[in-house]
């Protein structure tokens, strides 16, 4: 339905993007992963038209919108990272107007408005002026507003960041609702991976502006099937015990966070031997020890060597 | 286009209070300074020095009240520094044998008119003393008199410049200036919501749209112009017809120069969106150009006053003091169309011009 092919963006001799091509199937749910600045939003916003590449294409239905974007932009909606409303209207005024230019008036545009009300569960606040909302109900209008006019593909950049658990829980079973239940394509960035595993059939993962991988979560994950991954929880950051770590051949991968340390290293390698011998020696207070499956967690982990937060 | 602009419409109904207060602060600054009664002459305190005997210095106030363009009220030189000390007058005029001297307590923009009407006064009674002194026995004063009202040749000069002599009405000055000051900002804050669409993202909402990017720029264009040119006629109409203004009888031609003075602030407006980007800059950047516009196109005094020729050239490139020169032209000098024709076309020159660096600034990024 939708491909790019060998997109590029360059900013200023910057390129923020480089031969980034991927693909979505109709109604197919595809996620877009990668840290911020991976180069995420320039790669949707040329998709969606909104940006012009500096060289590739991008086609639907096999044509390209580079030069005509109506088509495309009439089967789209964008629900965009920043909350793209007017803060000092109702909810019920800002789906009027956006329903508006898109040309619907009369009982068609009060249809539309409730049911994009509906959709967000919002029915019952829609004469309230928006800037008065959570930062939750404010996300879930900015998705209403991009389903108005009940577009065929939509586009997510990050539409839960800064959200309270309950309104992302709810934004996510909806994009799965309208996904699943109405056959909407999505294409859904993130930089949250338990969004993307619960989400999306596929994945594509980005990292300094190019696409490093690409597959469903299993094609991912089978990329560390001879590897697993060891949490090691620590009351404390402990620098000289993580440097300790790394300096093991066996080990392929370590990350240190607030709450602990992460291995990725080969199946079956004894090393928690050692791990407890460095940690006598440093006088590391272990809490607790995971032996887990690769996640697509530590997917990234592997192949940017960095956390998908950092 | 059409619901880009009532959008705009909207917003401002519910967020009113710093677009009504440019139209206010208008009122309050004309009507404060300009007063309410037309007939009323600003009262200008003269005092007479040693070398000016008392009663050369009474006929020299009731020559210059002759003109009835000040009040000068002769008085004690102690009593005149006093009230100027106090910041009872903002100035005070002192009489000497054949000149005079101005009298400040702080730099007040009435010096310059003052000076201007001085000047002229003095030259003019001047030379009829010297005439006086040279024939002896003969009423020059009343022949000159004669003369200028059946004069027995007429010379109309007529320059490409089109100049006439200087005249000053304080309240025409006030009422022009000030409103086309404040209507910088109305019409300049009014468009930075373009900037803020674009910083929020409402913008690319529009444009991804089947809305045309041209409708887009239309109806916030639209929206700024109706709002500039609302808050211009309507204040120029509460001083005609509530203060009794004399803005003269050709309201359509003023209500055609408003029209062009809108157009190439809103052009102008863009120019400077197209330059500074940020919402934030903005703020500080609009009263910067409001007020240097404001200064050196004649809005806060009359352009006629500046000997500056570096001022005088900035001042050639602003719309307002094209717009200023054609109000002027309208209600003081009553210029013919053709007169007119020059500072309209400028305007609508400026504007052009503007309108058209100002978008291709701000389409840099974008489709």
């Amino acid at each position: 339905m939708l491909e790019t092919e060998e997109l590029k963006k360059v900013f200023k001799g910057k390129t923020a993007v480089e031969g980034a091509s991927l693909y979505l199937d109709k109604g197919e749910s595809v996620g877009l992963l990668g840290p911020n600045g991976a180069g995420k939003s320039t790669t949707i916003s040329m998709i969606s038209t909104l940006l012009k590449p500096t060289s590739g294409d991008v086609r639907l239905n096999g044509k390209s919108i580079i030069k005509n974007p109506s088509e495309m932009r009439r089967i789209l909606g964008v629900v965009p990272q920043e909350i793209a409303l007017y803060g000092e209207l109702t909810a019920y005024e800002n789906l009027k107007f956006f329903g508006r230019i898109y040309g619907l008036s009369g009982k068609a545009l009060e249809g539309a408005i409730q049911r994009s009300l509906e959709l967000v569960g919002l029915a019952e606040r829609q004469k309230e002026i928006v800037k008065t909302y959570s930062g939750g109900m404010k996300r879930r209008i900015n998705i209403a507003a991009a389903m108005m006019h009940e577009p065929e593909i939509i586009i997510m950049d990050e539409p839960t960041v800064g959200i309270d658990p309950q309104s992302r829980s709810h934004i996510l079973e909806m994009v799965r609702q309208l996904n699943h239940e109405k056959g909407l394509t999505v294409l859904y960035t993130s930089h949250y991976m338990e969004e993307v595993e619960r989400l999306c059939d596929r994945v594509y993962i980005m990292d300094h502006g190019k696409i490093i991988a690409s597959g469903t979560k299993e094609e991912l994950k089978s990329i560390l099937s001879s590897e697993e991954t060891v949490w090691i929880e620590l009351d404390r950051p402990y620098p000289a015990f993580f440097k300790d770590l790394q300096s093991f051949k066996v080990i392929k991968q370590a990350v240190e966070t607030e709450k602990g340390i992460k291995l990725i290293l080969p199946k079956g390698s004894r090393i928690l031997g050692e791990v407890f011998q460095a940690s006598e020696r440093h006088q590391v207070e272990i809490i607790n020890v995971n032996v887990q499956k690769p996640s697509l967690e530590d997917v990234f982990l592997h192949l940017t060597g960095r956390k998908l937060r950092d | 286009m059409k619901s880009v602009f009532l959008l705009q419409w909207q917003r401002f109904r519910r967020a009113p209070v710093m677009m009504l207060s440019f139209l206010i602060m208008t009122i309050i600054f004309v009507a404060l300074l300009a007063g309410n009664n037309p007939a009323e002459r600003p009262a200008i305190l003269a005092y007479a020095d040693d070398s000016l005997p008392e009663s050369e210095a009474e006929d020299w106030v009731a020559s210059l009240n002759k003109a009835e363009e000040f009040n000068f009220q002769l008085m004690s030189e102690k009593d005149v520094r006093e009230a100027v000390a106090a910041g009872d007058a903002p100035l005070a005029l002192r009489l000497m044998d054949g000149n005079y001297r101005i009298v400040l307590a702080a730099d007040d923009m009435g010096r310059f008119v003052l000076e201007a009407f001085l000047n002229r006064k003095y030259r003019e009674e001047l030379r009829f003393q010297q005439v006086e002194q040279q024939i002896a026995g003969s009423d020059i004063r009343t022949e000159v008199a004669g003369l200028m009202e059946e004069p027995p040749l007429q010379v109309t000069t007529t320059t490409l410049e089109g100049t006439e002599e200087f005249q000053y009405d304080n309240q025409l000055q006030l009422l022009f200036g000030m409103t086309l000051f404040f209507s910088v900002y109305t019409i300049m804050f009014s468009l930075m919501k373009i900037v803020e669409e674009k910083k929020y993202g409402t913008w690319n909402r529009l444009i991804l749209s089947p809305v045309g990017k041209w409708e887009i720029y239309l109806g916030h264009l639209a929206y700024s112009f109706a709002i500039g040119y609302f808050q211009i006629v309507t204040i120029f109409i509460l001083f005609k017809y509530a203060f009794h203004f004399d803005v003269g009888d050709r309201f359509g031609a003023i209500l055609l120069i408003i029209a062009c003075y809108t157009f190439a602030i809103v052009a102008l407006s863009m120019l400077v969106m197209g330059l500074v980007s940020r919402p934030q800059q903005l703020q500080a950047v609009v009263p910067i150009i409001a007020t240097g516009m404001a200064m050196i196109g004649g809005a806060f005094w009359p352009i006629e006053l500046v000997n500056s020729n570096m001022l005088l050239a900035i001042s050639k490139i602003l719309p307002i003091t094209y717009g200023l020169d054609a109000l002027k032209g309208v209600a003081i000098y009553d210029r013919s169309w053709q007169e007119l024709s020059e500072p309209i076309s400028i305007l609508l020159l400026i504007g052009v011009v503007c309108m058209g660096i100002g978008i291709n600034l701000m389409e840099r990024r974008t489709y």
